[in-house]
């Protein structure tokens, strides 16, 4: 599917050429991905990456995550590597050394797109001289993406090209009638106290933090029994004191939200001052507003 | 001799067990954003977010539908879809383990479908979004009319509802006249002068 790619003419756009395998490359190719018998070095090309990937295929190879007990070992020439690694989003004057690194290194040899540049172009992927990946001159074998991978990622990757683990991701295409109704969150806050609760906690503690913290906080409000007496309890329950602090911002914050029934009739009598002056006789309509609100 | 090995012992084995055990990845790890598509209401708010447009929302008037696709191939995991989501049905996982053979697997569509317009049966918004926001509204009524009018405005559609505030306008000026009428040659004379009054004193004020 090529819904990324946007319609351009086809005379303002390069097309690469890919390099395409002989039948015996292939075959070759698909015994060594199933289980390569002997450690493998790898050959690492950057084409106009953020240098982010390289920090972390140099964390892979530290003690902590250390792929070299599975065999791998970094190489500094193309020569003697099985295993292509390129990183970046495939820059116009990069296409020259990635060539040269995949021409260089022997039949057969394993392609690795290393990060989200390497997979997709990434966040460069509309960049006007990005070609988007380095499936788009070389043939790839495995995808790794984040930006960048872990280390952990990595090993995950290179455990996939030397047959040690499972793909664990699969396309997925789900279609939704639209029978299933989105569920309303806090449904019993009221939505101004909601979004106001949300809004505050995001300006006390940032936006993803406060998200949660805003959730906490309504999910104390939700609960059965008294509003403040639940808040005071989950102000009380925190060790942090970070936390404790924000709650207690949007304690405040609801006690400015609620209006009690002596409040309520005050601003109604404010309002009635407004529209009828001291002194004036008010007419028969709000005079029997004034009834119903039991003001005299 | 033995200073080393006892070093050793004492220092332990500083290599994770991956992959041959599973990896603790600790709280708040970004990794997999995952899609509960059940509270999805294929409003847009992550594909307008995302930095890099991993996550796309493709539209087919003709067919009804609007597609959520998402590449983790682009990815980039800021977290930014989770933020801005209103029903917070996108979350970051901790599932690291994203590597494929094909690319094709790196992609994810959901589609859902669209709502028509009561009046003109254009379609014109998704249908789990004008219900979710007919919901919001009917938490907001102050009473079953109130809650019931809203549901019955929210499947008309912004160009229609538009027509229908324009044909109400008209009526009103045929009815009972233009509420701002066309000003008169002398009003507009009488504009001018003030106009140009304004502007001679502002210069007088720029001079000093």
């Amino acid at each position: 599917m090529t819904i990324v790619d946007r319609p351009l003419p086809d005379r303002l756009q390069y097309k690469p050429e890919k390099i395409e395998l002989d039948e015996s490359v292939k075959k070759a190719k698909a015994a060594l991905l199933n289980d390569i018998k002997r450690s493998v070095y790898i050959y690492r090309c950057d084409l106009g990456g953020c240098n982010g990937c390289e920090i972390e295929i140099f964390a892979t190879i530290t003690p902590v995550f250390d792929a070299e007990r599975f065999g791998i070992k970094n190489t500094p020439s193309p020569r003697h590597a099985d295993i292509l690694v390129y990183t970046g989003a495939v820059t116009r004057p990069m296409r020259v050394p990635a060539l040269r690194a995949y021409h260089g290194a022997p039949d057969p040899k394993l392609v690795i797109s290393y990060g989200a540049c390497g997979c997709t172009g990434g966040i460069f992927h509309d960049n006007y001289c990005v070609w988007g990946g380095t499936d788009r001159i070389l043939p790839v074998d495995v995808y790794i993406p984040g930006c960048p991978p872990t280390p952990a990622q990595t090993i995950y990757g290179f455990a996939m090209a030397l047959g040690l683990l499972g793909q664990k991701l699969h396309h997925k295409d789900i279609v939704e009638d639209g029978s299933v109704k989105a569920q309303l969150r806090f449904a019993d806050v009221p939505y101004k106290v909601r979004t106001t609760l949300e809004r505050e906690a995001r300006l006390y503690s940032g936006y993803r933090i406060g998200q949660d913290l805003s959730d906490e906080f309504m999910e104390a409000l939700e609960r059965d029994g008294s509003v403040f007496a639940n808040i005071n309890d989950l102000i009380a329950a925190q060790s942090d004191s970070r936390k404790a602090e924000v709650f207690r911002k949007l304690r405040g914050d609801l006690e400015d939200m609620v209006v009690t029934p002596e409040q309520q009739e005050a601003q109604l009598k404010k309002g009635l001052e407004r529209v009828v002056p001291h002194g004036d006789q008010p007419d028969a309509t709000t005079q029997a507003i004034l009834r119903g609100a039991g003001v005299q | 001799m033995f200073k080393p090995i006892k070093e050793m012992m004492r220092v332990g084995n500083a290599t994770t067990k991956y992959p041959f055990a599973p990896l603790e990845r600790p709280e708040g790890a970004r990794g997999k954003p995952e899609h509960d598509s059940a509270n999805c209401i294929a409003c847009a708010a992550c594909a307008v977010a995302c930095p890099p447009n991993a996550i796309q929302m493709v539209v087919d008037p003709k067919g009804g539908t609007i597609m959520w696709f998402i590449n983790y191939g682009r990815c980039i995991f800021c977290g930014r879809c989770e933020e801005v989501c209103p029903t917070k049905c996108i979350k970051l996982s901790r599932e690291f383990e994203l590597a494929v053979m094909d690319k094709n697997d790196l992609e994810e569509t959901c589609t859902y479908p669209l709502q028509k317009c009561s009046q003109c049966g254009k379609y014109f918004a998704s249908a789990k979004e004008v219900a979710y926001a007919g919901d919001i509204l009917e938490q907001q009524a102050e009473n079953d009319e109130e809650a019931k009018r809203a549901r019955e405005l929210l499947s008309v559609c912004p160009t229609c509802k538009q027509k229908a505030d324009a044909y109400r306008a008209k009526r009103r000026v045929d009815t009972v006249g233009d509420p701002t009428p066309d000003p008169t040659p002398e009003q507009m004379d009488e504009a001018r002068k003030q106009a140009d009054k304004n502007k001679a004193e502002r210069r007088k004020e720029a001079r000093f």
